[in-house]
């Protein structure tokens, strides 16, 4: 009689084992696919806000490191070129650069605007979606379009102002830097509005202009109003004084500043990196503390499911020492033994794997959904059937091996000799 | 010229106590051979030896001329001897015709029938069969493997009187008419009085008894079952 004879006659007749087996087999690898499948949903989940969220980084002239005329910092400002190499890296998806004006406004009356500061506290912006402010969620735009490189003479003012001053997309302003000094006047269209979102509270302890405006005065306008302002006035002493990057892959932005500071052509000692990536650290911190999750439970899981298997057959190989003892007797050799209650084994994960793949595919959703993730998400990949399938077989054999072992490194003699 | 044989062969439990010093012994084929002894003298153990199950302390047993420890125990177990234990040592998910054919390609059936069990009972899961019949599936086990030496281990041990002597009838047969070299471990004086050559265990030497007469008349005077 063969072993393959032997091990089928064996799963069939002992049916109550071979039940117990078949449906724990079914239960571990249903729930190690669908964990699998949730792993892969949280990942793509994390890939997709990477993506959604992104990150940013500031480049901006270090005045630290500059002299001073006054109260000015003669730091040299950033250059256009300087800010189209780093634009151009791979991993920036899109850049702005603020030109900061402090005009005062007036409507097409001439009045002046109503407004919380002396002046406005003002972007001369090449792409304002890309600001920090506006990347940080600071500021949400809620009305009209963002600023972009081919618009001229728009601004974006915020709701607060608009609602004060009764102004509206479409409407007209004139921008003059020191109309006492009679600075040129500029006019701009209002092409959007935006919402202030968060307070100025991590900034106002600061260093800096910004601390002295309220952000309903903020405005961002296009690049050609800002030099417009300061023509004729200031022109040496005013410049692009910090630049914008926006990364897509968040998690791709420390190599992306790295890169930057790679660049040679830039004397770094006048400028400084800083990364903008709040948004994303929030989100993926619970994105990593379910993924952590998500994976101990995996790991826990397969660990608990193979031990109680490992158990399963140990008890059940040990209850078979005397069938051991009786094979050996009667000159059948130890590998073919050994071979036989493995392929018993695999008799039966041949069966039950293949129907926990069909099981996982209506579990994994629902289970998906405790982890917050929609079930259409969370998919069995005949991938993860193969990798289950061959991990599993490894580990069932070696449960086999391990269990054997006690037996079969005994004599026939000894092995009879202690079932009697 | 002999199929087995034993040379100073000595064995001893964990290595202090001696069971077997330097036994020596030959077997050939065509004959019943009885070990006697008291329980727990090293009968089971000699024959444990003699079939591959375990290894000698000293000494060398010969199969054919040639040491089963160098021709491989495993080898040995397969091809050239066949048990039949007190306690069957049957597997148990099988019935008696698969148990037979476990180390056999013959035909289990009529092996069966030859010794008395029919073609249902050959077919029934084995555990349900009698202590009897256990035992005929054992020793058909071992007949089918055409191995030529049988080694029994109180085969009558556990049967009443009747299906005892039918028992010793065909290990009798197996070693006359099959031409096998049957070795059997036994308290029972009748099995005894039916084997050519009786040794005795005693003390971990083997003596060889003077050859017990009268067995057939004895036989005849109980009314023997033959087959």
């Amino acid at each position: 009689m063969t072993l393959g004879t032997r091990a089928v006659l064996h799963t069939a007749r002992k049916w109550k084992k071979t039940l117990l087996l078949f449906f724990l087999l079914v239960f571990i690898v249903t729930l190690v696919l669908s964990g699998l499948a949730i792993a892969d949903a949280q990942e793509e989940q994390a890939e997709e806000l990477r993506g959604t969220t992104g990150a940013s980084f500031t480049v901006e002239r270090d005045i630290s490191t500059g002299g001073w005329s006054g109260n000015a910092s003669t730091q040299e400002f950033l250059s256009e070129d300087m800010i189209q190499q780093i634009a151009s890296l791979d991993g920036v998806a899109g850049y702005d650069a603020s030109l900061i004006t402090l005009p005062r406004m007036f409507n097409d009356k001439g009045e002046e605007l109503a407004h919380e500061n002396y002046s406005f506290y003002n972007y001369g912006s090449y792409n304002s979606q890309y600001h920090e402010l506006f990347l940080s969620g600071r500021f949400e735009l809620v009305e009209g379009t963002h600023i972009t490189d081919d618009m001229t003479g728009s601004i974006l003012i915020s709701r607060e102002l608009a609602e004060w001053n009764d102004l509206k997309l479409g409407d007209t302003l004139t921008g003059i830097y020191y109309p006492e000094n009679d600075t040129p006047a500029v006019d701009v269209e209002i092409v959007g509005i935006f919402d202030v979102v968060a307070d100025k509270d991590d900034q106002i302890n600061m260093y800096d202009d910004t601390s002295y405006y309220d952000y309903s005065s903020f405005a961002f306008c296009s690049m050609d109003v800002a030099e417009g302002l300061i023509k004729g006035w200031g022109e040496d002493e005013e410049g692009i004084s910090e630049a914008y990057f926006y990364v897509s892959d968040a998690a791709q932005l420390d190599s992306v500043i790295a890169e930057a500071q790679d660049i040679s052509s830039i004397n770094w000692n006048n400028y400084k990196i800083s990364m903008n990536d709040e948004v994303y650290e929030n989100i993926s911190s619970s994105l990593k503390d379910t993924g952590r999750l998500i994976t101990t439970l995996i790991v826990v899981i397969t660990a608990v499911s193979m031990v109680l298997i490992i158990l399963i057959l140990s008890m059940s190989v040990r209850s078979r020492r005397k069938e051991t003892g009786i094979l050996l007797a009667v000159g059948i050799a130890k590998p073919a033994v050994i071979l036989q209650y493995a392929l018993e084994t695999m008799l039966i994960a041949i069966v039950a794997f293949p129907l926990a793949y069909l099981s996982s595919k209506q579990v994994a959703g629902a289970l998906g959904t405790l982890f917050g993730k929609t079930a259409a998400n969370v998919i069995v990949t005949p991938q993860h059937f193969m990798m289950v399938a061959v991990v599993g077989a490894a580990l069932l054999l070696a449960s086999v091996l391990v269990s054997c072992t006690p037996a079969i490194r005994l004599k026939p003699k000894q092995i009879l000799a202690q079932m009697e | 010229m002999s199929i087995m044989e034993l040379k100073q062969v000595g064995y001893s439990y964990d290595n202090k106590r001696k069971v077997l010093r330097g036994i020596n012994a030959e077997m050939k084929q065509g004959k019943l051979y009885a070990i006697l002894g008291p329980s727990g003298c090293g009968k089971t153990t000699l024959l444990s030896l003699i079939g591959g199950l375990d290894s000698p302390g000293s000494g060398q047993i010969l199969f054919d001329g040639k040491d089963i420890a160098k021709t491989g125990l495993g080898d040995h177990r397969k091809n050239h001897v066949a048990f039949i234990f007190q306690a069957y040592n049957l597997i148990d998910y099988l019935t008696p015709a698969e148990n037979v054919s476990l180390t056999s390609k013959l035909p289990p059936l009529p092996i069966l029938e030859r010794l008395g069990l029919t073609k249902e009972e050959a077919k029934r899961n084995v555990l349900k069969l009698s202590g009897g019949q256990q035992q005929r599936v054992a020793i058909a086990r071992a007949l089918a493997s055409e191995a030529p030496v049988i080694l029994a281990d109180e085969p009558t041990g556990n049967l009443d009187e009747d299906t005892a002597r039918d028992i010793t009838e065909i290990l009798k047969e197996s070693a006359h008419q099959m031409n096998k070299c049957v070795v059997v471990v036994t308290h029972s004086n009748e099995l005894a009085r039916e084997a050519d050559v009786v040794f005795r265990l005693k003390r971990g030497e083997l003596q060889t008894l003077e050859k017990v007469t009268g067995t057939k008349n004895d036989n005849r005077r109980n009314g023997r079952r033959g087959r």
